[in-house]
């Protein structure tokens, strides 16, 4: 198990940060991502494997209004 | 999001994106190739060359390649000094200069190239330092941070020369300085600062950075040049706040007709359209033209619209109307009306509900079936506004003058009514369904204007990335920024490129939300204006906070001020309705089990309408109570003395205002 955003997610061998983005229905333009503090450049969300446990955090920059 | 390949660059195996340009992939591998026409915020143009590398291709065949431009999209192998590249780049520095010897450009890359001296001596030489090298990067800033195409290149070989068309000043310039910005020798210089500002070039700074993002980063982000807004509308839907229905829920499976790519295909045709400033390289304004009305005064006829944007797209799904010809059609007569888009179609949607709950019925509304969808009911009600005939001259006052009036006079439930009718201090509010968020509730119902956005959009931050948990954490975010949104009415200036762009690396900033880089822009233009060099978020928050405190006294002033006036209607906090409850039922009992700590099973939806809604006013009169403090107001919703003597406004005739409301 993970935590998205303090929400848990079941965690699965090899899911990367897209991965995880996808499972939480997370389609917006300006996400920022880290992963147990660690922040993940957009480039990488495809490659870089999140860990079991992990804490991730996906921050949505708020606009509009 | 992007694949990696494996190349191999000077016999070094390295990973690079695909479809980056090669001139990244060697720049990252820490190799150094010359360039002369590139710039870091321009899309390449390959035209000096001097960026070119040997290649091998998976085909094993070997060529030459300009770096700038040639996208990475297969294993290949890279060679940036090879002998024949190392040749052709000094046959090029000579070259260019014999043309232009002086300039400074132009000497320091001969020199990377091994070049200080030229075998070649023409007719055309330009000696002079500033001397302009052709290299095309003024034409590039023209067309890409700007939307114009003003500067560009004409003539032909030794002829050739960057002019405006037919050597004459364009009128069509606004001297937005990008090509002087971008200018590697100076020969573009800003002679004129009509506006005297005391620092020219820090104001130029600062702005070219947005420049360059809208150029750059606003096709991967927004989109805000292409489709405006109109983003918001997906985002919403996708989210689950979309207003549908008077707010009962948050989004909808026919929204997708109203979604922004849906207007860009079909509709918008121009950018730039409305009363925003020329030469804004964002240009979020979209029109549609032409449009043929199909009801009204001007039935028939072909008309330019003025949007639609996203809160009178959302206003149409609020209406239950997906069609994007109702969006339009409603967007040209409001305007044309004088009518606020949000204010119509918030209160038509109230009056749908109350309609189709029966609370009124044809009776009262004149023979309109007002029922979600009937987009021509909705358009005829309009009408009837504008003219002062019939249901129109009711609904025109508003949905708090309606309440009264269907309670008093036609026996309407006044409960329901108060909870459906969504309104704050007796304006509409603007199209976010901000049931999940309650630091988004407190944003609407304590702003000092009204429920409008103008106080903060905290739905993200509250609901989706859970930043601010605890009533302190919101109390801070309620704190700054309302503050930080009224400074910009302060200035002038507009809010929009503040976060609908942000700078590529604001994702290491600390406070994201706050995108820190665009307001130390902001703060660096204001100094670069009035010739001061201290501004800080200190100074900023002081000089709102002033204002603001002065705008809530007014706010008293005008019978709205305290804290009866800063509740919202219940939709806004929560399902009013069985239908609503069940619409997102997993949710709901979710929320009664872990936050409540109420068992759902067994209870009616009725019942747990009930308890739900016990818990989040509960929440809500506990985070006001923290947010006045943060604010420096009474508990009842008045600044107090201290506050206002801290800030310097301690007037007496301020004092004597808010002295009766103090604890």
């Amino acid at each position: 198990m993970i935590t998205v955003n303090s929400k848990e997610l079941p965690w699965l061998p090899g899911m990367t940060v897209a991965d995880v983005l996808k499972a939480m229905n997370y389609s917006y333009a300006l996400i920022a991502v880290s992963v147990n503090d660690q922040f993940i450049a957009r480039d990488d969300y495809d490659t870089f494997v999140v860990e079991d446990e992990a804490d991730v955090k996906a921050l949505h920059i708020c606009h509009g209004g | 999001m992007a694949e990696k390949i494996k190349i191999t660059i000077n016999d070094k195996e390295v990973e690079a994106v695909k479809d980056s340009t090669l001139l990244q992939a060697v720049r990252a591998a820490g190799e150094k190739v010359p360039t002369l026409c590139h710039h870091k915020d321009l899309a390449p143009d390959g035209n000096c060359r001097l960026c070119i590398c040997e290649i091998e291709e998976a085909q094993g065949h070997k060529r030459i390649v300009t770096s700038c431009n040639y996208p990475v999209r297969e294993p290949i192998k890279v060679w940036t000094h090879s002998e024949k590249v190392v040749k052709h780049r000094k046959l090029l520095a000579e070259m260019y200069l014999s043309r232009w010897p002086s300039a400074r450009p132009v000497k320091a890359v001969a020199k990377t190239c091994g070049v200080t001296e030229t075998r070649f001596r023409g007719d055309h030489t330009d000696d002079k330092e500033e001397a302009c090298i052709l290299c095309g990067r003024c034409v590039r800033a023209c067309e890409e941070f700007v939307i114009e195409d003003i500067v560009n290149f004409a003539g032909r070989s030794m002829h050739r020369q960057v002019t405006m068309p037919f050597g004459e000043v364009d009128p069509h310039c606004i001297g937005c300085s990008s090509c002087a910005y971008v200018c590697p020798t100076g020969a573009i210089k800003i002679v004129d600062d009509l506006n005297h500002p005391a620092d020219a070039v820090k104001i130029r700074n600062a702005g070219m950075k947005i420049n360059a993002e809208m150029a750059r980063l606003d096709p991967l982000q927004n989109r805000m040049r292409q489709v405006g807004t109109g983003n918001i509308v997906d985002v919403m839907d996708q989210y689950d706040i979309l207003p549908v229905m008077n707010y009962k829920f948050g989004s909808h499976p026919e929204a997708k007709k109203i979604y922004c790519d849906v207007f860009r295909n079909n509709y918008w045709t121009q950018n730039q359209c409305d009363g925003c400033w020329l030469g804004c390289s964002m240009a979020c304004a979209k029109a549609t033209e032409p449009f043929e009305l199909k009801t009204g005064p001007y039935k028939g006829q072909k008309v330019i619209v003025d949007g639609p944007e996203y809160e009178t797209i959302a206003g149409a799904a609020n209406m239950g109307c997906f069609d994007p010809e109702f969006a339009i059609e409603y967007n040209f007569y409001c305007d044309t009306y004088g009518i606020d888009t949000i204010s119509f179609s918030t209160c038509t949607a109230f009056v749908m509900e109350a309609f189709e709950a029966g609370q009124i019925t044809t009776e009262h509304t004149g023979g309109l079936e007002l029922k979600f969808g009937h987009t021509a009911a909705a358009l005829e009600l309009l009408h009837q506004m504008a003219k002062g005939e019939g249901f129109g001259v009711d609904v025109g006052q508003g949905i708090r003058w309606l309440k009264k009036k269907w309670v008093a006079e036609y026996g309407a439930d006044e409960r329901f009514l108060q909870d459906i009718g969504m309104e704050v201090k007796g304006l509409e509010v603007s199209e976010y369904v901000t049931k999940e968020s309650l630091a988004q509730q407190g944003g609407y119902s304590m702003a000092v204007k009204g429920p409008q956005h103008d106080e903060s959009w905290l739905i993200f931050m509250d609901m989706v990335n859970n930043q601010i948990p605890t009533f302190e954490d919101k109390a801070e975010a309620l704190y700054y920024f309302p503050l930080w949104r009224t400074w910009f009415g302060l200035f002038g200036l507009c809010k929009i490129i503040w976060n609908d762009v942000v700078p590529a690396d604001n994702y290491r900033e600390k406070d994201a939300n706050k995108v820190p880089g665009h307001v130390r822009s902001y703060f660096r233009y204001v100094e670069g204006m009035l010739g001061i060099d201290d501004m800080s978020e200190e100074k900023m928050l002081e000089q709102s906070a002033r204002v603001y405190n002065l705008q809530r006294i007014i706010c008293r002033l005008l019978g709205y001020g305290h804290r009866k006036d800063d509740y919202p209607p219940y939709r806004m906090m929560g399902p009013v309705t069985a239908e609503e409850y069940e619409s997102r039922q997993d949710r709901y009992d979710k929320q009664l089990k872990e936050l409540v700590k109420v068992d759902p099973t067994a209870k009616s939806s009725a019942e747990k309408v009930k308890i739900l809604r016990q818990y989040r006013e509960d929440q809500y009169e506990q985070m006001m109570d923290v947010v006045y403090k943060r604010k420096g107001w009474t508990r009842g919703g008045i600044p107090t003395l201290a506050r206002l003597k801290e800030l310097g406004i301690d007037l007496p005739e301020l004092v004597e205002i808010v002295r009766p409301y103090q604890e």
